[in-house]
């Protein structure tokens, strides 16, 4: 009778399932880059799957009960943290009722705690200011120095996840760091030119991009992050456009383009949809595909 | 500017940077290749400045604050400084240590961004306040406890503006094992009660528990607060839920199913108090369904949910429901009927949301959302068992970015009985959301009563079919909340 029992709570996923060492580690992320880099890193000991597509405004994913089905089975998760996915992923984690990736468990890794935050408020906020993140500005995936911060996080929690295959994280690790500075010298000769560019963005999510690539943010579509933009604010935008002779107008391929298009053709600015996120194009399967894509993409106004 | 002055002034910033944060500097810096360029910068500093104490001048303090960029986060391009490659910013990075596990970035790391921001652990606090106005021919024959109260009587104008809701929330994770949520809310400025409180819990394998006071997941609509709801008032069969739904103090066991799709089972058991006042015959309350009987008599309620993500864009949702209790009864001249008889609540409910991923497409969505009810009655001291039942079938159309038009039809009392008659009511509402955090809804209504029933003459209400508008306006302030499929 015990033996039934005990069998059925087994079946009844009643008794938590511990990972067995040959079975791959199930890694779920938020979005697509960091679901590329745990694949990177993780190689044949984890099977990853990602909760938003590359396409989607992962700001705004919708809490689909079938998201809870992966995370409940999930043995580690990664987000990007800095209350991004702050409107859909704190109900799933709490309705997955997996203990691991609780917050502060070894399964959670918030990526942000691994790069340099900026945009951090040096002042009182007030939601005056549109959906504003209090923690700094979480869209901080695409520059190498990042990617690099974060498969390193990966693989340092990989690695406690599983110290028996530390050897093999580690080498993955180096595997990855070699690929990446295998294209560094291309991507610098790439950025060289974009230095000093004006630029308009429609979110302010571009932030770590223009950093890396000394773009210079002179204003955004958006009156305020989240906020869509005034008639007015678009009359000052055109009129600021011109006066400081900005030559692109950024964008995600996720926003709306029909204010953009109407700026960028009152003005001549050139509008730049890019993606911002693995699998935001169907070209756009990795991260080295992203960088490319965004660099070619920027050498498109240049030229 | 001379190209000379122009290297001046860069120097004397330099200086400046490491004068005003020589003392704050983490230890491990802003990694290897940083630092080399600062130390780039300082020598050159220290050498035109006086040896030792690199001060700059007044003159060159305000040329580089002329020359700092205004609090933009975009750094405006620094020509000549010394940058290390990015394959050599690669190997730093690679370098640094990763923060520990599950700690919270450690004082380096935060500052390392420019500042740390405010650790709290207090509970996330949120205050949504909801106002409506507006006019009826004559009240609703009842309200759920969150419809707005706009007084008036059943053949008596109802109109004005009233404070429709104010909930103030608390939410937090207690422990490793716990999180606790507690909803206080004053419907119609008419008292303080408690919405919901309750914990769940977080490390149990499979299964979740609550307990505490908390919305039965019984159907679709009893689950949703106020604010989330896409209609001023809520549908009419949330009365045979109970006047403010059903949740009263309880507790719950929800079993996912270890299935590769979402299937949920939950039980619940509830104390449900007794009516305040019991239905009468003559006047509209509804009859109670449950909160009868003596206090052992607990009200027991079993969900199953399932979920098909048919597609990226299109998603059925569907819940079918059962809840059975002991009926108060109701008064009917000098005697009360039914009391004590068992009754039980049968449910089905149906969501179907297409909304396609990526907006840049479209914006457009549509939901669907419909329930069913059934109840019945069993038979007591010589009267027959009762049965009677409705729905609700809404659309809800997002036509733009921030706007949305809602058509509902409810249909109450179908199956009509002898205490529940037919009601009808059809309203259609536009929807306007400022931001996430604010919303402003306008909506009108038809209200169709059977006249021949026989409660609806012993209620006699004028005009029988009466048409109300409202105007709803409803902001939240505080922690951003997630939002449930």
């Amino acid at each position: 009778m015990k033996r039934i029992l005990i069998l059925f709570a087994i079946a009844a996923g009643l008794v938590p399932q511990w990972a067995s060492a040959s079975e791959p580690l199930k890694v779920v992320t938020t979005i697509e880059t960091l679901a590329d880099l745990a694949r990177r890193v993780g190689g044949e000991k984890v099977s990853v799957e990602s909760l938003s597509h590359g396409y989607q405004d992962p700001h705004y994913v919708e809490a689909k009960p079938n998201l809870t089905i992966s995370l409940h089975r999930a043995d580690l998760l990664i987000r990007v943290g800095l209350d991004l996915e702050i409107g859909w992923l704190p109900i799933l984690v709490t309705e997955s009722r997996n203990d691991r990736i609780q917050p502060g468990q070894l399964g959670d890794l918030d990526t942000s705690t691994l790069v340099e935050v900026l945009d951090i408020p040096t002042t009182q906020l007030t939601r005056a200011m549109g959906d504003i993140h209090p923690k700094g500005n979480p869209h901080f995936w695409i520059p190498p120095v990042n990617a690099v911060r974060i498969a390193k996080g990966i693989a340092e929690r990989l690695k406690q996840l599983r110290p028996e295959a530390k050897d093999y994280f580690e080498a993955q690790f180096a595997k990855f760091l070699s690929d990446i500075k295998g294209r560094a010298r291309e991507w610098e000769a790439k950025a060289k030119p974009l230095a000093g560019m004006k630029v308009v963005t429609y979110h302010k999510s571009w932030t770590y991009v223009s950093k890396w690539l000394k773009l210079e943010e002179v204003s955004y579509v958006e009156i305020k992050p989240g906020i869509p933009p005034s008639p007015d604010h678009l009359l000052r935008l055109v009129a600021l456009i011109k006066a400081e002779k900005v030559s692109a107008l950024l964008m995600e391929d996720y926003y709306n383009k029909a204010i953009a298009q109407e700026v960028a053709g009152q003005t001549g600015a050139k509008l730049v949809p890019m993606p911002s996120d693995v699998g935001a194009r169907p070209g756009v399967k990795t991260y080295f595909d992203l960088v490319d894509a965004i660099l070619r993409n920027l050498d498109g106004v240049i030229r | 500017m001379h190209l000379q002055s122009k290297i001046l002034a860069l120097v004397s910033v330099a200086c400046w940077h490491v004068a005003v944060f020589a003392q704050p500097m983490p230890a491990n810096g802003g990694g290897a290749g940083q630092d080399r360029g600062v130390a780039a910068r300082t020598g050159a500093g220290v050498a035109t400045a006086d040896a030792g104490m690199p001060v700059p001048t007044l003159t060159d303090q305000l040329d580089a604050a002329a020359r700092r960029p205004i609090a933009s986060a975009a750094s405006a391009p620094d020509g000549g400084t010394l940058e290390p490659s990015l394959s050599d910013q690669l190997d730093a990075a690679a370098g640094k240590p990763v923060p520990a596990t599950g700690a919270p970035p450690p004082a380096a790391a935060a500052a390392e961004g420019g500042s740390r921001f405010f650790q709290s652990l207090n509970p996330d606090i949120s205050v949504i306040l909801t106002g409506a106005a507006g006019y009826g021919q004559r009240a609703p024959l009842f309200l759920a406890g969150d419809d707005p109260d706009l007084k008036g009587g059943t053949s008596d104008h109802s109109a004005g503006i009233t404070l429709q809701e104010l909930e103030v929330a608390f939410q937090s994770i207690v422990d490793p094992y716990f999180r606790a949520d507690v909803f206080l809310t004053i419907p119609n400025m008419s008292g303080l009660e408690i919405e919901e409180a309750f914990l769940t819990t977080t490390s149990l394998p499979a299964i979740q528990v609550k307990a505490g006071i908390f919305r039965s997941g019984f159907g679709r609509e009893n689950g949703m607060h106020l604010h989330v709801q896409d209609f001023v008032q809520r549908p009419l069969i949330n009365s045979y839920l109970g006047p403010d739904g059903l949740r009263p103090p309880g507790a719950q066991v929800s079993w996912l199913l270890p299935l590769p799709f979402f299937v949920q089972l939950t039980g619940e058991v509830f104390s449900v108090a007794a009516p305040d006042m019991l239905a009468n015959f003559a006047s509209p309350e509804p009859v109670s369904t449950f909160g009868g009987g003596r206090r052992t008599d607990l009200t027991y309620a079993g969900e199953l949910k399932f979920f098909v993500p048919t597609s990226e864009s299109l998603s059925v949702f569907g819940g079918l429901n059962v809840a059975t209790g002991v009926t108060p009864g109701f008064a009917e001249g000098d005697t009360t009927l039914y009391q004590g008889a068992r009754s039980m609540l049968y449910g089905a409910d149906l969501y179907v949301k297409y909304k396609p991923p990526n907006q840049a497409v479209t914006y457009i969505s549509l939901a669907w959302t419909s329930e069913y009810f059934l109840r019945t009655i069993g038979a007591t001291g010589g009267n027959a068992g009762l049965t009677d039942g409705g729905f609700y079938t809404q659309l809800v159309l997002q036509i733009a970015r921030r706007w949305f038009v809602g058509l509902r039809q409810d249909l109450l009392g179908w199956p009509s009985s002898e205490v529940q008659p037919l009601n009808s009511r059809t309203t259609l509402n536009l929807t306007f959301y400022p931001s996430e955090f604010s919303k402003l809804r306008g909506s009108v209504q038809y209200d169709a009563l059977d006249s021949q029933a026989s409660r609806v003459q012993q209620i006699a209400p004028s005009p029988v079919n009466s048409f109300a508008a409202y105007l709803q306006f409803e902001v939240a302030i505080g922690a951003h909340g997630a939002h449930k499929f």
